[in-house]
C-alpha cells in the first residue's frame, strides 16, 4: 500500500476521527485509525465500539491496501511535519514509512484483519436535514442533558420524529430543553432515539462541512452521512458517523411542560444574561441559587452567600401581574440564554414552587424547576 | 458430694430450647420449617407483640396422627432421620426432634392437626412443658401450633429480648427468608393483626422477591445459573453499579436452607469488587445446590451457619460463576475489566486501616501522619475535644502546618488523581483529595443544617419509590426531618413514595438509593429517635459519604481552593469518617531517610 497526500488533508482527515478511540486496556486496536487506499483516495476510520466515524481524503494512490497505525501519535506527527507533501508506504508486515521533506519516520502498525467492522447499516427510516439548522436545534437543547452517568436514559439528546415535525429534547431531571421544527414524517417514517452525548458532541463538531446530512436509524443505531460540499480541505464524498443509541424509554416530556401561561415576561436576551451572570458572582456551591422578584414593570435579582456578601440588580419590564418572587439556580437560566441567539426571549412564571419557563418565537422551550429554602 | 442424676425431661428439655429457642424468631422459623418439611403449600404466620404474646404458625400440609403427635413432643422424635448417617443425606430442615419439645417446654403450646386421610384432628396443649390435655378436634387437614407467653417459665431469657419492634424485624426478616425459598407455597404474615405481606403463590423467584421487596429491586436483578459438576448456582443478582448501602439484601441459601455463609457472602462481594463502589454490597437471592453429604449444617444449634466440606471449591465456583455473569452484563465497550483470574482459595485480604498504627512503612520510607487518627488503643493524651466528630490528636501537629501559613504551601502537583503534593516550609504534605472532600461538605452542610436554610432543588419529574413494609414505616418516622433538611417526598399509596425535590448538592438521580442507604442507616440505629444533632450530623455524614461527588477534573486553583476551604474547617485533619485528610513528610525525616 503507498500514497502521496498533501499534509494539511492528511491532518484535517484525521481531525475528524481523532476523537473517537477505545480504551487501550480492552482492545488495543481500538486506539487505531484504520487506513484504507484505493483509487483516488483514503478513508480514515475510527470506533470505539459504541460510536464509529468514517471520512474519506483525496490522495494520489500508487497502490491500493489497508493498515491501522495509533491516531493520537500519528495525528501529532502528521502535523508537525516539515512539508506539505507527504509519501505513506505500508509494508506487508505492516510497517509504514511516513516520508515528507527531510523527515523519515518508521510507525509499526496492526493488520486491519484486528479492526472491528463499523455496522453494516440497511434500509431504516431516514430524514434529510440542513446541517446549520441542525446545529442551531442542537446546541439549544444539548446544556440540558444528564452527566450523571447513572442515569444513563438522560445522558443523551432525544430526537423525536413523528406528527410533522422533529423534536429535540433534553433534561437532567431538574430543567428541560426542547426544540421543533416543521418536518414531512410520513407515517412509516415516525420513530425516536435517544443519540448519546459523545455522538451529540461529535456530530455537533461536524455539521459545518456542507449542506444537507442524511440521518437513518433504527432501535438499536443511528447514521448520518454529512455532506462535505464546503469543506475544501481534502475532504471528499461524505463523513459518516455510525453511533449506537442509548437503549430505553425516554421519559414523557410533554408531561412537565406547563400547560398554561401565567406570568409572562418579555426580556432582552443578553442584558438579563449578565445581571444573572453578575449577581451569580456572589454565589457559592454552598447557596447556589439566584432569586428573582417580580413588583410593577420591575425585576429584581438578588444573590447572596452568607461567607461573601450578597448582590442586587434591577432591570426595567413591562410587567403589571401580581407580585411575586422564585428562586433557580443561577446556570439553569445562563444556559438557555447563552444557547439562544435572538435577541427577545420570554420567561414565564408562577408562583415559587412552581417552573420557570423559558420560550421563544420559534418552537423552543426550556423547563426549569425553582430552589427553595426549606 | 452431689450424686449425679439424670435430668428429668423438662429440664433436658427447658436446657436445650436455650440453645435452639434464643429468640422468638427461633421459634416461627422452627414452626415454618415444620411446616415446609410436611409439603405445605399455604402457610400463614401471625405474632403479637414481638412473639412474646403470640407466635401461631398454620399449615396445610401432612399432618400427624395422634400418635404422632404425642411423640413429636418426645426430645428426639423425628421423622426424619433414622440413622447417624441420614445426616449425610439430609434433604429436610428438621432433623435433630428437638424443636417443637423445647418450644413446648418454655410456653404455653397448643397443636392442632389433622393427618390427610384421617376422621378428626387432634389438640395437645402443653404448658411449660406439663401436659395439659389431648382431645380430639375438628380441623381442616394441616397443623396449626399456638405459642402464648413465650419464655414466661425463664425469665432470665425473657430479660434478654430486646423491644418488641427489634424481635418483630427479626421474625419479618426470617419469614421472608423462607418465603423466598419456597416461592411456590402461598406465605401470609401478620403482625399486631396487621398484614405485613401476603404473597401468593408465585411463579418463580423474582416474582417473591417482587413481592417482598417490592417492584424496583427486582426489576434490577437478572438472573444467575450456573452449574459445575456437584455445584449448581442459580437465583437473581443485582446489575453492576446498582449497590446496596447494606447486607439486607444479599440472601444465601444453600440446599434451599437460608444461611449466614461466610464463605458465600465473601464470594459475592468480591465477586462485585469491580463493579461497585467500595462500601457498598450487591443485591443477590441465590441459591447453592449441592450435595447434602458436602455441607454440615450441624455446626450451629439454631442451623444459621453452614460449613462446606470443601470451602475453597465452593467460593471460587461462586466467584467464577457471578464474575461470568457481570461480564456477561458489561457494556463491550465499558471499563477494563481485569482478565477472568480464577480466584485463589484463600480469604479474601483485608486492608488494615493503616491509621492503626502511629508509623506506617511503605517501601522503607517511614512516612508519620499527621494527626493519629482515634487509635483502637488508648487514646494519646492530647485529645482536642471541640470536635464533634472523631476526636483528634493534635500533639503531632508540627506547628508549621499551621493554618496562618498555607499560603506558603507551594503546590507541586496531583498524584494518581487521589492526592495533592505540597511542598510546606517544614516538609512535605500529603492531601488525600476524597477525605479534604468530605470534611469540607461536611461541616458546609452542617452550617447549613444549622442555620435552617437548606436550598432544595425540585424535580422536574419526581423519583418513585416503593419501599418494603419495614422501611416504609422507618420513613414515615422520618418523613418530617427529611422534609426539613431539603428533601420534600410524599407518600402515596401503600409503601409508595414520591420525592419531589432533593438538596440542592444532589443529583436527581442519586436520591433514591441515597433514600435507600439512609433507611438502611436507620434500621442499624443511627438515627435515634429525638435526637436532632446527632440526626443532623448523621445526615451530613451518609451526604458526604454517598453522595457528594468528587469533582473529575482538578488543576492548581481547584486544589488550592480545596485546601484552604480545608483549613478553614473545624476539625481539617480527619475526615468526618475518622480518616486523616493529610500526612506529611518533615525535612528531617526526609534526610534521615536518605541518611544524610
Ligand atoms: N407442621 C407439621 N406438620 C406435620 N408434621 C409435623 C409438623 N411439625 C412437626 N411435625 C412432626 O413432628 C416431628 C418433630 O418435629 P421437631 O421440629 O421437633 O423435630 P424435627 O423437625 O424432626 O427436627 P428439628 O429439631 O431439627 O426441627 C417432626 O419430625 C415431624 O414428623
Ligand atoms: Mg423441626
Amino acid at each position: 500500500m503507498k500514497f502521496k497526500i498533501n499534509r494539511d488533508h492528511f491532518t484535517n482527515g484525521l481531525a475528524q476521527v481523532l476523537n473517537v478511540v477505545g480504551s487501550k486496556a480492552t482492545m488495543p486496536i481500538l486506539s487505531n485509525v484504520l487506513i484504507e487506499a484505493e483509487k483516488d483516495h483514503i478513508t480514515l476510520t475510527t470506533t470505539n465500539l459504541d460510536l464509529g466515524i468514517r471520512c474519506k481524503i483525496k490522495a494520489e494512490v500508487k497502490e491500493g491496501g489497508a493498515v491501522t497505525l495509533p491516531v493520537k501519535r500519528l495525528a501529532t506527527i502528521v502535523r508537525e511535519l516539515p512539508n506539505v507533501d507527504v509519501t505513506f508506504d505500508a509494508s506487508p508486515n505492516h510497517q509504514v514509512k511516513l516520508a515528507s521533506g527531510g523527515s523519515n519516520f518508521r510507525i509499526m502498525g496492526i493488520g486491519k484483519e484486528e479492526f472491528p467492522p463499523l455496522p453494516e447499516f440497511g434500509d431504516e427510516k431516514s430524514f434529510t436535514l440542513e446541517q446549520a439548522e441542525l446545529t442551531a436545534m442542537l446546541k439549544s437543547v444539548a446544556y440540558a442533558q444528564s452527566t450523571d452517568e447513572t442515569r444513563y436514559i438522560l445522558n443523551g439528546v432525544y430526537f423525536n420524529f413523528r406528527d410533522g415535525k422533529l423534536s429535540l429534547v433534553a433534561t437532567d431531571g431538574r430543567r428541560l430543553a426542547l426544540v421543533s421544527k416543521e418536518l414531512e414524517v410520513p407515517a412509516t417514517s415516525a420513530g425516536a432515539i435517544i443519540l448519546p452525548a459523545k455522538t451529540v458532541n461529535e456530530l455537533a463538531r461536524m455539521l459545518d462541512k456542507g449542506e444537507k446530512l442524511k440521518i437513518s436509524f433504527n432501535d438499536r443505531r443511528a447514521a448520518f452521512q454529512i455532506n462535505t460540499d464546503k469543506d475544501a480541505s481534502g475532504l471528499t464524498d461524505s463523513i459518516y458517523l455510525y453511533s449506537k443509541v442509548v437503549e430505553g424509554n425516554y421519559p414523557n416530556y410533554q408531561q412537565v411542560i406547563p400547560k398554561e401561561t401565567h406570568q409572562r415576561i418579555k426580556l432582552e436576551r443578553e442584558l438579563f444574561l449578565q445581571c444573572i451572570h453578575r449577581a451569580a458572582l456572589v454565589c457559592s456551591e454552598k447557596s447556589n441559587s439566584v432569586k428573582l422578584k417580580l413588583t410593577s414593570n420591575l425585576l429584581e435579582i438578588t444573590a447572596q452567600s452568607p461567607d461573601f456578601g450578597e448582590a442586587h440588580e434591577s432591570m426595567a419590564i413591562g410587567y403589571s401581574g401580581p407580585d411575586l418572587q422564585v428562586a433557580f439556580n443561577p446556570s439553569f437560566m445562563m444556559d438557555p440564554l447563552k444557547a439562544l441567539n435572538k435577541d427577545e426571549v420570554f420567561f414565564e412564571l408562577k408562583d415559587e414552587v412552581s417552573p420557570g419557563v423559558f420560550k421563544t418565537l420559534d418552537s423552543f422551550i426550556c423547563v426549569i424547576m425553582p430552589v427553595r429554602l426549606s | 458430694m452431689a450424686k449425679v442424676r439424670i435430668l428429668p425431661d423438662r429440664v433436658a428439655n427447658q436446657i436445650a430450647a436455650g440453645e435452639v429457642i434464643e429468640r422468638p424468631a427461633a421459634v416461627v422459623k422452627e414452626l415454618v420449617e415444620n411446616a415446609v418439611d410436611a409439603g405445605a403449600t399455604r402457610i400463614e404466620v401471625e405474632f403479637r407483640h414481638g412473639g412474646r404474646s403470640l407466635i401461631r404458625v398454620e399449615d396445610n400440609g401432612g399432618g400427624m396422627s395422634r400418635d404422632d403427635a404425642m411423640l413429636a413432643l418426645e426430645r428426639h422424635a423425628t421423622s426424619k432421620i433414622i440413622e447417624a448417617d441420614d445426616l449425610n443425606r439430609l434433604t429436610s430442615f428438621g432433623f435433630r426432634g428437638e424443636a417443637l419439645p423445647s418450644i413446648a417446654s418454655i410456653s404455653r403450646f397448643t397443636l392442632q392437626t389433622r393427618e390427610t386421610g384421617a376422621e378428626a384432628g387432634t389438640e395437645i396443649v402443653v404448658n411449660g412443658g406439663r401436659l395439659v390435655h389431648v382431645h380430639e378436634c375438628g380441623r381442616p387437614v394441616g397443623t396449626r401450633i399456638e405459642v402464648a407467653q413465650l419464655f414466661n417459665s425463664v425469665p432470665a431469657r425473657r430479660k434478654f429480648l430486646k423491644t418488641d419492634p427489634t424481635e418483630a424485624a427479626h421474625i419479618v426478616s426470617g419469614v421472608r427468608l423462607y418465603a423466598l425459598a419456597f416461592p411456590r407455597v402461598a406465605f401470609t404474615l401478620i403482625e399486631d393483626g396487621r398484614i405485613i405481606f401476603r404473597s401468593p403463590e408465585c411463579p418463580g423467584l423474582v416474582d417473591r422477591v417482587g413481592e417482598i421487596f417490592g417492584r424496583q429491586l427486582a426489576e434490577g436483578l437478572v438472573s444467575l445459573e450456573a452449574e459445575e459438576p456437584g455445584l449448581r448456582l442459580r437465583g437473581f443478582i443485582g446489575r453492576p453499579g446498582a449497590g446496596r448501602a447494606t447486607r439486607h439484601e444479599m440472601i444465601t441459601f444453600v440446599n434451599q436452607r437460608p444461611v449466614d455463609s461466610r464463605t458465600l457472602n465473601y464470594a459475592l462481594i468480591e465477586s462485585y469488587h469491580e463493579s461497585l463502589p467500595k462500601g457498598r454490597y450487591p443485591a443477590a437471592f441465590v441459591f447453592l445446590d449441592l450435595d447434602p453429604a458436602a455441607v454440615d449444617v450441624n455446626v450451629h444449634p439454631a442451623k444459621r451457619e453452614v460449613r462446606f466440606r470443601s470451602e475453597p471449591a465452593v467460593r471460587s465456583f461462586v466467584i467464577r460463576a457471578v464474575l461470568q455473569r457481570l461480564r456477561e452484563l458489561a457494556p463491550a465497550a465499558g471499563p477494563a475489566t481485569a482478565a477472568p483470574v480464577a480466584p485463589l482459595p484463600a480469604e479474601p485480604v483485608l486492608s488494615v486501616p493503616w491509621a492503626s498504627a502511629p508509623a506506617l512503612s511503605q517501601g522503607g520510607a517511614i512516612v508519620r501522619p499527621v494527626f493519629l487518627p482515634p487509635p483502637p488503643a488508648p487514646r494519646p493524651a492530647v485529645v482536642a475535644s471541640s470536635a464533634p466528630s472523631p476526636a483528634v490528636a493534635r500533639a503531632s501537629v508540627p506547628t508549621e502546618t499551621g493554618r496562618d501559613s498555607i499560603a506558603a504551601w507551594r503546590y507541586v502537583g496531583r498524584v494518581h488523581g487521589v492526592y495533592v503534593l505540597f511542598e510546606t516550609p517544614a516538609g512535605l504534605v500529603v492531601i488525600d483529595r476524597r477525605a479534604a472532600h468530605e470534611r469540607v461538605w461536611f461541616e458546609r452542610l452542617q452550617a447549613e443544617f444549622a442555620a435552617g436554610s437548606v436550598a432544595s432543588q425540585r424535580l422536574l419529574l419526581p423519583v418513585p419509590v416503593e419501599l418494603d413494609p419495614v422501611a416504609t414505616a422507618l420513613l414515615l418516622d422520618r418523613l418530617e426531618f427529611l422534609n426539613a433538611h431539603g428533601f420534600e417526598i410524599s407518600e402515596f399509596g401503600r409503601n409508595f413514595f414520591r420525592i419531589e425535590a432533593v438538596p440542592a448538592w444532589m443529583e436527581p438521580a442519586g436520591a433514591e438509593p441515597f433514600l435507600r442507604d439512609l433507611l438502611g442507616a436507620v434500621r442499624e440505629g443511627r438515627f435515634p429517635d429525638g435526637a436532632i444533632g446527632l440526626a443532623r450530623e448523621e445526615l451530613a455524614r451518609l451526604a458526604v459519604a454517598k453522595a457528594i461527588r468528587l469533582p473529575e477534573a482538578a488543576g492548581e486553583a481547584e486544589l488550592r481552593a480545596l485546601l484552604s476551604q480545608l483549613f478553614a474547617c473545624r476539625s481539617p485533619l480527619s475526615s468526618p469518617s475518622g480518616r486523616p485528610t493529610q500526612i506529611e513528610l518533615s525535612v528531617g525525616e526526609l534526610a534521615r531517610r536518605f541518611q544524610k
